[in-house]
């Protein structure tokens, strides 16, 4: 047997700091967030080691452990130096996304595909993206308009999803408020794809949106994904949009203080909320969706054991929803069987990735009969049509 | 010496590479002979060295300079170095100025053309204003030989005894009702397993009976006037509410009282009365009531400490005292708070039972301790394993960055302790093993070698869900064994958390009273972090043990005896040297207009009635120039910080 | 070729020349533009030698001392904050953009402020311009 020998590799390290990996160099090892990170419920995930490679510049693009990360930032909550870790992944995936070493997983390259191609992952065709809001006799928007409300290309085109969007436009008329949407121009929000590592196609996306609603005149945009929340609010800044994004999560629980909507309608159910990473660590929202759920009549809000800050991701961001994630290994079979273990018979989200991941997990589990996930945006609009 | 006649030398330090490695010293050293009055030009590698040193001495005997300037360093760093060289080579030393190319400069810039730009900037400034320069003689003042120790845990101790010992009188302070401090809290001392108590005890009561120890416990210091050598203490006697010349120490108003509160000193997991002494080998061994306790100041009956009080120590009547003392120096050995770990949720403490912090395990353990020295659990029984977190609330930027330093030695010195009274599994979860003392690393083998598991990561959450039948009833600790790349869950009965130690929460507020600084961690700053780490930036006033930083024992002991060591020089020397920039009234020009002396924060300015002018008190005077920058007429000067001074050299940093 | 503002900073000794010092030894990198004189404390600032500055060429003035409570001299930090705002009324007055000078409070241990306070300044007086072009005088 002979010892191979193994030497650091600089330039590999370099080039991961200059993707965006800076914060590498602060890890001093403690594996506190593989001891935290939730694949370790489920599977073996090393965190600490493939930091410590791509610190050493000995990362194997190849291996598909790279993708693995949702971005959930349960991690950096914790970690006592500060490391971004979600950042320093996506640093190591833009090496195989933009640079083009190592192997792009197949489910992932064809979401690649459909975003370049007709702008959404979904692949469907462009001029469906308003397809949801036939009937609903919702206005353009014009610069005149006070809110570009902007739905998400799950919300447009998913068939699951798209009840959200409706739902979403039916308590805006309800409550008076002066918004419209634009056209097939507008292309998915990127957010995921840019975690995922495509950068260059994120910033074309990024800029297709920003040039869309500043030719539009758009000033306020309302979203009901914390995806295209955290993107339009904290990143489109770097390409020179700015604008004042507002989730619904805020926006409505505004409308109800005012009482601009009045939620009368009972509903006689234990429900639990599953804070999603973007609505919750990216931005700090825990408070608005749980007024939002109490302030329904007849509403039972319970808790499961993971919560707020210290929420269980659903395993959908970072472009893991694009993927597939094998049975037994998704955290949304966790969290379902989390919030049945607490007799919730309603689990409520407020993302649609989080839907269309626990939608799923829930089919696949057998158990549709003793559950319902639900968006807050549909109970709200169910507890105001009475 | 007129200044027309000013020869000046100007020398440019290259520092080794840390100036010349940016800075283009020799275009500087050009740039400098083109000056007004430049006489001489000289760079050489180190100013401060002994050769360099004596360049300038040389200069000023053989060219006959009169001014000396040097572009080096910070003059924090080495101002008094250059001064005393002027001042061996009969130049008054007020004749020399400093230019702050390094810090201010070469290490602060990337671009070498701009900072050679800027290099020549400083000096040119320092040029123009040493032409200006005026020779001033230093003042001395008397020194009051008492000191005041802050403070009176093992550092306080160490340096009232050193200073007592040494002939002179010192108030030692202390704001609970006994001296020992954190060390008294301890059972034993890493890495030798002495007994902390025997090793404490003696010297505590050598502190009570010291007949140069003035010792005020259950005190706080209120106020501070004054400056080096000559400092005015106000101090707080808070009311015991015990008369301690009748008090005889017996004990039997403690177990009469009926009243429990939690133990400070056992960290909260014992009990005491409402009047008490903190432990049984308290010093002075004298009970406190606390009113706000006490069931006869809250509702006017109980007296039952009284009716049993032999003596009729008890004096419900005492009052507070404010004393005021006069000292020359003044020694802050206020210790160390400890971090509270409920912040960090994902670990338990407070919700989960049997999640304790350090302290907490070391009143658990101590034979003094509430229970007996018996390691046991929240109902009574005996742990089968025990983990023990490193880290918890340091080397973490969300809480404390910096590393505590004790923890990894008393992490070892628990395992041990645990091993000799259970049958305990330990496991420690550590960064990195940093055992750096004298006999660490090989208490580190010892305790390897008693079986003592050892998990390289930080626990990352301690959880009571169990998801195996090994699991069930215990808490559950994930961590990283990094070194295998697993993720353990280590099911254990008890966690300790090696929490940080961390600054005072009245350190800010004692810092002002002292007129010291903080570091950006907290703690008192140190006038040098290497050449002089007891001193701090106030002449008068030194610092030692956990105040300054994290350390352990051995190191408290010797920063105390340091800073003893440095107030027993200033005090056998009998003098100090003070400022000598102090402000200077012209009283012929004077219009007696009387802005100046209700400006002066030191009250150092009276205004003379006769001549109808005001007039500085150079005892007084600290040399801010406050009094200078007000006066209407402008006829105050700010010694060594004239206007014309200032002027020259912002002139000539612009030039 | 671009501006390169000439700012003067005025630094107490005790606390923010300290500060400045902290800068250096921790090796943030500033922009050169600042040059800089020690006081005993900002209470010892003149207005004069704010105005001697600019008509000596500088572009902006940087007057930096202890945080309040903090001053070693006990209130010259106060002193000279009431100063400044006279100060700032004046050049007002004489039509100087108030962008050209600054009062911070930087303790001996906010090495990173000062570098941080140092570079907006530059930024800020670069994009003012030179202060003799824009109606000061051309000392």
């Amino acid at each position: 047997m002979t010892t191979e020998t193994v030497t650091p590799s600089q330039e590999v390290a370099e080039i991961l700091l200059q993707q965006g990996g800076e914060m590498l160099r602060e890890c001093y090892q403690c594996g506190t967030c593989t001891a935290i990170c939730p694949w370790n419920q489920v599977t073996t995930f090393t965190i600490r080691k493939l930091i410590h490679k791509a610190q050493m510049g000995l990362v194997d693009f190849e291996d598909q452990e790279i993708w693995r990360c949702v971005g959930c930032r349960l991690c950096v909550d914790r970690c006592p130096r500060g490391v971004d870790v979600p950042k320093v992944i996506r640093a190591i995936r833009r090496v195989v996304m933009d640079v083009g070493a190592g192997v792009v997983p197949h489910a992932l390259r064809i979401a690649d595909k459909n975003l370049a191609g007709v702008g959404n992952p979904l692949g469907e065709p462009r001029e469906k993206r308003n397809d949801w809001a036939k009937s609903l006799d919702v206005k353009t928007f014009t610069k005149d308009t006070e809110f570009l409300y902007f739905a998400c290309c799950y919300q447009c085109y998913d068939s699951r999803c798209r009840a959200i969007s409706r739902a979403a436009v039916n308590i805006l008329k309800k409550a008076k408020v002066d918004f419209g949407i634009l056209g097939a121009e507008q292309v998915c929000c990127g957010e995921s794809l840019r975690k995922a590592g495509h950068e260059s196609l994120y910033q074309s996306l990024a800029r297709t949106n920003i040039e869309v609603f500043q030719q539009a005149g758009v000033k306020k945009i309302l979203v009901t994904s914390p995806h295209c929340l955290h993107t339009f609010r904290d990143e489109y800044g770097e390409f020179g949009g700015n604008f004042e994004v507002i989730h619904t999560a805020q926006y409505i629980s505004t409308l109800i203080e005012e009482g601009r909507i009045k939620p009368t309608k009972r509903l006689g159910k234990r429900v639990t909320y599953h804070d999603s990473c973007c609505l919750g660590r990216y931005a700090g929202m825990y408070d608005e969706p749980r007024q939002i759920l109490q302030s329904i009549p007849g509403l039972e809000l319970v808790e499961m054991r993971n919560t707020c800050q210290y929420a269980l991701c659903c395993g959908g961001c970072a472009g893991r929803l694009w993927q597939e994630t094998l049975k037994g290994e998704r955290f949304a079979e966790t969290r379902i069987e989390q919030a049945l273990e607490i007799g919730a018979s309603v689990l409520a989200v407020y993302c649609p990735y989080c839907m269309v991941n626990f939608e799923d997990s829930l089919l696949s589990s057998g158990k549709s009969e003793s559950l319902r996930i639900a968006d807050i945006t549909e109970l709200v609009e169910e507890a105001i049509s009475a | 010496m007129t200044k027309n006649k000013a020869k000046v030398g100007v020398y440019i330090c290259h520092c080794g590479s840390n100036i010349a490695g940016v800075v283009d010293v020799k275009d500087v050293a050009a740039y400098a002979q083109g000056l007004p009055s430049v006489a001489a030009v000289k760079d050489y590698v180190y100013m401060c060295s002994d050769p360099g040193q004596n360049i300038i001495k040389e200069d000023i005997k053989h060219l006959g300079l009169n001014r000396v300037v040097v572009a080096c360093c910070s003059p924090s760093l080495h101002e008094l170095t250059f001064r005393r060289a002027c001042q061996e080579a009969g130049l008054n030393p007020y004749l020399f100025q400093q230019a702050n190319i390094r810090e201010q400069c070469s290490w602060v810039t990337e671009d070498a053309a701009l900072a050679t730009v800027k290099a020549k900037a400083l000096v040119s400034g320092a040029v123009s204003r040493v032409v200006h320069q005026e020779p001033l003689e230093k003042r001395e003042v008397e020194i009051n030989p008492n000191t005041l120790v802050i403070g009176g845990g093992i550092a306080g101790i160490q340096a009232a005894l050193e200073i007592a010992d040494g002939g002179y009188k010192v108030y030692l302070v202390e704001k609970t009702p006994s001296v020992g401090g954190h060390m008294a809290q301890l059972d034993k001392t890493f890495p030798t397993l002495d007994c902390s108590s025997c090793i404490l005890t003696p010297k505590m009561t050598q502190a009570g009976s010291h007949p140069n120890i003035e010792l005020m416990v259950y005190s706080e210091v209120e106020e501070i006037s004054g400056y080096v050598g000559n400092f005015k203490v106000k101090v707080r006697k808070k009311a015991k509410y015990v008369d301690e010349e009748k008090c005889t120490g017996c004990g039997i108003c403690q177990t009469k009282c009926p009243i429990r509160v939690d133990s400070e000193f056992d960290a909260g997991i014992g009990k005491r009365k409402a009047i008490y002494t903190p432990f049984a080998q308290a010093v002075p061994n004298v009970p406190v009531i606390v009113a706000e306790e006490c069931t006869y100041f809250i509702k006017g009956k109980c007296r039952a400490c009284e009716k049993f009080c032999e003596p009729g120590a008890i004096d419900f009547e005492q009052k507070d005292e404010i004393v005021e003392i006069d000292v020359g120096a003044i020694i802050a050995s206020t210790g160390y708070g400890v971090f509270d770990p409920t912040p960090m949720a994902h670990y338990g403490y407070g919700r989960l039972d049997n999640v304790i912090t350090s302290l907490e395990f070391e009143r658990l353990v101590s034979s003094a301790g509430p229970t007996g020295g018996k390691i046991q659990l929240k109902d009574g029984s005996t742990p089968t394993s025990i983990a023990i977190a490193h880290c918890i609330g340091s080397r973490d930027e969300k809480y404390h960055e910096y590393c505590s330093r004790v923890c990894c030695m008393y992490a070892l010195k628990y395992s041990h302790l645990i091993k000799e009274k259970t049958e305990a599994d330990v496991y420690q979860m550590y960064i990195d093993m940093r055992c750096f003392g004298k006999g660490y690393e090989e208490f580190y083998k010892r305790l390897s070698e008693e079986g003592v598991k050892f998990i390289r990561g930080k626990v990352g959450e301690v959880t009571d869900r169990a998801i195996s039948d090994e699991e069930k009833g215990k808490l559950i600790v994930l961590a990283e064994d990094s070194l295998l790349g697993n993720v353990m869950r280590v099911p254990v009965d008890m966690v300790i958390l090696c929490v940080a130690l961390e600054p005072q929460a009245d350190a800010e507020n004692t810092a002002r009273k002292l007129g010291i600084s903080r570091s950006a961690d907290g703690f008192y700053l140190e006038r040098h972090p290497k050449l002089d780490p007891v001193a701090t930036t106030t002449d008068g006033v030194f610092v030692a043990g956990c105040c300054q930083g994290p350390k352990d024992i051995p190191d408290t002991v010797a920063q105390a005896s340091a800073a003893a060591a440095r107030a027993l020089a200033m005090i056998s020397k009998g003098k100090v040297e003070v400022e000598a920039a102090t402000a200077h009234i012209d009283e012929e020009r004077c219009s007696g207009c009387r802005i100046c002396n209700d400006l002066c924060p030191f009250s150092s300015i009276t205004f003379d009635e006769e001549k109808k002018v005001s007039r500085v008190n150079d005892a007084l005077c600290k040399g801010c120039g406050v009094c200078v920058a007000a006066c209407p007429s402008g006829i105050i000067s700010g010694r060594h910080f004239t206007a014309e001074q200032i002027i020259a050299e912002i002139e000539g940093v612009l030039a | 070729m671009s501006f390169e503002p000439k700012i003067l900073g005025v630094l107490c000794k005790w606390c923010s020349y300290a500060g400045a010092d902290l800068a250096g030894t921790s090796r943030k990198k500033y922009a050169p533009n600042v040059r800089v004189v020690r006081v005993n404390c900002t209470g010892r600032v003149e207005p004069t030698f704010v105005l001697k500055a600019f008509e000596k060429g500088a572009d902006g003035v940087l007057i930096a001392g202890c945080h309040p409570g903090d001053c070693h001299y006990l209130e010259g930090n106060y002193k000279a904050l009431r100063r400044f705002q006279l100060l700032k009324k004046m050049l007002a007055q004489m039509g100087i953009d108030d962008g050209r000078v600054r009062l911070e409070w930087i303790s001996a241990s906010e090495g990173e402020r000062f570098a941080v306070v140092v570079n907006e300044m530059t930024e800020r007086v670069r994009k003012l311009g030179p202060f003799a072009k824009n109606g000061g005088s051309n000392g």
